[in-house]
């Protein structure tokens, strides 16, 4: 009798798996149908000549572009490879820094109440100046080297890496708190142990906008002072007129800036997951 | 009383099994029960086991796997307008004020606003919050909230009323209070009503009759008749007593 | 004993911030009398400031400029908004749309809106219509996501609730999930203002006749830091005080949400 229900129970279950397949599947078509009706309607507006060619290439010709740029160095100076090697210096290391300094100092603000007590006024002085706001005062004090745009970054970078951080451990639950100091730890092991891992799923909110602000910023500090990189890149397309190689600078932009937050999300799983581990 | 015998509500061979990736999982198996008109019938079972989903099948928000459900003698697919609900979680909108969520129903139905506010006042007042019409429930306690959601469910004026384990968030102190509560307003609004609980004591005092379910996947395991214990009824009675040490015998332990 | 401690502690706390902020004023004073060239001192950025009302920049007086970088901001947004939140809607609500639109979104979206400047200066140039469209497309795509998210983590049982008092598709919408959805919606919004700000001023710093972002520029191009400067602390109070009236506004729209 039981048996008899099981294997009935396993034809429903191969009924509803290939239902669920079926589902699946029309989902991701569905995607795809909406990808290439985007492309389809922007290559066929340019073809059949709806839209001005000298304003908008098309996609095949970006594609193109995008190929070409990364052997050839005209019209901006640089090839491609070199671009992206200038943008990502200079976007990672004001983004390693604003993490190295903001993290611990939006913690630290949290927690003690001297600490907020200093910074937060300053914090909150500096706080509302937009980071492309402060390039020509770092320009005229670091020229236009890595310097300059990595401290630009670095702006970005730190006010959410401090605010969440800030929050993150003001947010962490008394009870553990409590907990901690019937046991016996110090405070200075109750902030290390309890208070900070309790903050990072809020510091990692935090550490993701600070990435997208700094890819962000790098665009706008290398399109105003800049040499070499791929906001430059679009920028010199503009002045060009080569309406082609400002797309392909804003699609290479964008796919980096996927991957970097793709990179991210890896890590934070990555650490939250080993802390989930400890805890059990 | 020849009529009052008469099946309201009729639950048929009710099975119902979920799917995921992990596989099959039988919630509920082969449930079959009637619902008198006017009886304040009590579902009781263990734990976290098929009993909402039970219920949402009644209701209509979940389809079963086999079996039926007969409502005046005729089957049912769908919500069905007169049958409402008070839900598990209060469920009531934060963003509406009590009166806008007694009104619900009726404001979805079309009826227009002086209307509305006759009916939501009379079920407020029936409910005993009057004064609070105009709060957002995060200023309401726990047990005003779920007033909230039991004035809402009678203000559509149904038929029948499901209330699926109404008291479960409650402390045990609101608890007692609203189990008299709900006896008070199923006196004054004579109501089929499908009550669920695994709360044994609360089953006792409130139902006319119990059926009891057992751990999953549920089947119904004995049908109990209370109707000799007149309501409201003393909870330390040797007959009332008696009762819940039979029906605790035979329940099943939840985990 | 411990008492005592306490209100010297209280009372350090309230000196440190006057510290705090006195630090940074005399870090001003001193950089900029030792450095002149690379930095205006206060003293110098206030009289620029007032000069700035008398001696109009490119014939606007300081309110001006602000009322144009405001206005571009704020009929970008409003048209981000409206769309945005619409589409966001649409996208959380149904499967389908959700398929088709969303990808096309999620390949938009890693874009930076200030990546967007140049491609919108060669299709419009640099007049009016050209900023507001900069704002709109650089918010729009944060609007989308963040409404559709909220859309998506509406409580199953808001829907059931909606489902068992008889509502219709788009009763149970407007009234239960859009209503529900309102902080994320919010979320959204705040977002929005802040980096439509931060566009807007990139913008005007890559070509515009007014604006506080051109006066950043003019006075950058023109060797004027103190110029440059009041340009500065008005885009930072004036983002500011858009993010306070962002909060008091949350107020009257969500008020359930404030107990």
């Amino acid at each position: 009798m039981a048996g008899a229900d099981l294997k009935l129970l396993g034809t429903d279950y191969q009924i509803w798996k290939k239902k669920q397949r079926r589902e699946a599947g029309q989902y991701y078509l569905l995607c795809l149908v909406g990808i290439f009706c985007f492309f389809a309607i922007w290559q066929i507006a340019v073809t059949a000549g709806l839209a001005n060619e000298r304003l908008l290439p098309s996609p095949l010709q970006v594609f193109e572009t995008i190929i070409e740029k990364f052997y050839q160095k005209e019209p901006d100076g640089n090839t491609m490879l070199v671009n992206i090697c200038a943008s990502l210096q200079v976007a990672l290391s004001g983004f390693l820094l604003a993490v190295v300094i903001g993290i611990p100092l939006g913690l630290v603000m949290g927690w003690f109440r001297l600490a907020e007590a200093f910074f937060r006024p300053i914090f909150e002085l500096v706080r509302p100046v937009p980071p492309i706001a402060w390039i020509p005062l770092v320009v005229v004090w670091f020229g236009i080297g890595l310097q300059a745009k990595a401290l630009i970054i670095f702006f970005s970078a730190f006010v959410p890496c401090v605010i969440n951080s800030y929050t993150g451990i003001q947010l962490t639950n008394r009870t553990y708190i409590n907990v901690a100091r019937t046991f016996g730890a110090s405070e200075t092991e109750i902030f290390r142990k309890v208070g900070i891992p309790s903050s990072l799923p809020m510091v990692f909110a935090g550490v993701r906008v600070a990435l997208g602000n700094s890819w962000s910023t790098l665009v706008a500090a290398e399109m105003l002072a800049a040499t070499a990189g791929l906001g430059y890149m679009i920028q010199q397309g503009r002045t060009l007129a080569r309406p082609d190689l400002v797309i392909a600078g804003m699609v290479v932009i964008g796919a980096i800036g996927a991957v970097l937050s793709g990179i991210l999300s890896y890590i934070e799983k990555r650490l939250i997951k080993g802390q989930k581990n400890e805890s059990n | 009383m020849e009529s009052n015998m008469k099946p309201k509500l009729e639950v048929k061979n009710i099975t119902k099994t979920f799917f995921s990736d992990k596989g099959a999982f039988q919630a509920v198996e082969d449930v079959s029960f009637q619902i008198r008109e006017g009886e304040f019938l009590v579902l009781l079972g263990p734990g976290r086991c098929g009993k909402s989903v039970l219920l949402n099948i009644i209701s209509g928000l979940l389809e079963q796997t086999s079996g039926a459900v007969y409502f005046n003698g005729q089957e049912i697919h769908g919500v069905n307008p007169e049958i409402s609900m008070v839900f598990q979680k209060t469920a009531v909108m934060p963003f509406k004020t009590v009166q806008q969520n007694v009104e619900l129903g009726l404001k979805f139905a079309g009826m227009d606003k002086k209307k509305r506010a006759e009916i939501s006042e009379h079920y407020i007042n029936l409910v005993g919050l009057k004064g609070f019409e105009k709060s957002y429930p995060p200023q309401l306690s726990g047990g005003m909230k779920q007033r909230v959601g039991i004035a809402r469910a009678y203000a559509t004026n149904p038929e029948v009323l499901i209330m699926d384990e109404p008291f479960g968030q409650l402390d045990a102190q609101t608890r007692y209070s609203m189990q008299n509560e709900i006896l008070r307003i199923s006196a004054e609004e004579k109501k089929t009503v499908l009550f669920v609980t695994n709360n044994i004591e609360e089953a006792c005092s409130l139902g006319d009759r119990i059926v009891l379910l057992s751990a999953c996947p549920a089947r119904v395991k004995e049908i109990y008749d209370l109707n000799y214990l007149p309501k409201p009824r003393d909870i330390v009675s040797k007959e009332f007593l008696d009762i819940r040490q039979k029906i605790s015998d035979n329940t099943d332990l939840a985990l | 004993m411990e008492k005592k401690k306490n209100s010297v502690m209280n009372i350090v706390c309230i000196i440190l911030p006057v510290i705090a902020v006195l630090c940074i004023a005399i870090g001003w004073i001193a950089f900029s009398t030792a450095n002149p060239r690379l930095m205006p001192g206060p003293v110098e950025v206030f009289q620029r400031f007032i000069r700035t009302f008398t001696n109009p920049v490119a014939r606007v007086i300081l309110p001006g400029h602000i009322w144009a970088s405001l206005r571009r901001v704020l009929i970008g947004l409003i048209f981000a908004w409206i769309i945005g939140i619409g589409l966001g809607v649409l996208v959380g609500w149904n499967k389908k749309v959700r398929a088709v639109l969303g990808s096309v979104l999620e390949l938009l979206r890693p874009i930076p809106p200030i990546a967007w400047i140049p491609l919108v200066i060669m299709w419009f140039g640099i007049g009016e219509f050209s900023k507001v469209f900069i704002v709109f497309i650089g918010t729009i795509f944060g609007l989308i996501v963040n409404t559709s998210a909220g859309i998506k983590l509406v409580d199953k049982i808001n829907i059931d609730v909606g489902k068992i008092f008889g509502g219709n598709q788009r009763q149970i919408l407007t009234e239960i999930v859009v209503p529900t959805a309102l902080p994320s919606i919010f979320a959204g919004i705040r977002t929005s203002v802040s980096s439509g700000w931060t566009t807007v001023v990139a913008a005007e710093m890559l070509g515009a006749k007014a604006g506080l972002g051109s006066l950043v520029t003019k006075g950058w191009q023109g060797n004027d830091m103190a110029l440059v400067l009041v340009a500065v602390i008005s885009i930072a109070a004036i983002g500011a005080l858009l993010s306070v009236l962002l909060s008091k506004l949350e107020k009257v729209v969500c008020p359930w949400n404030q107990i």
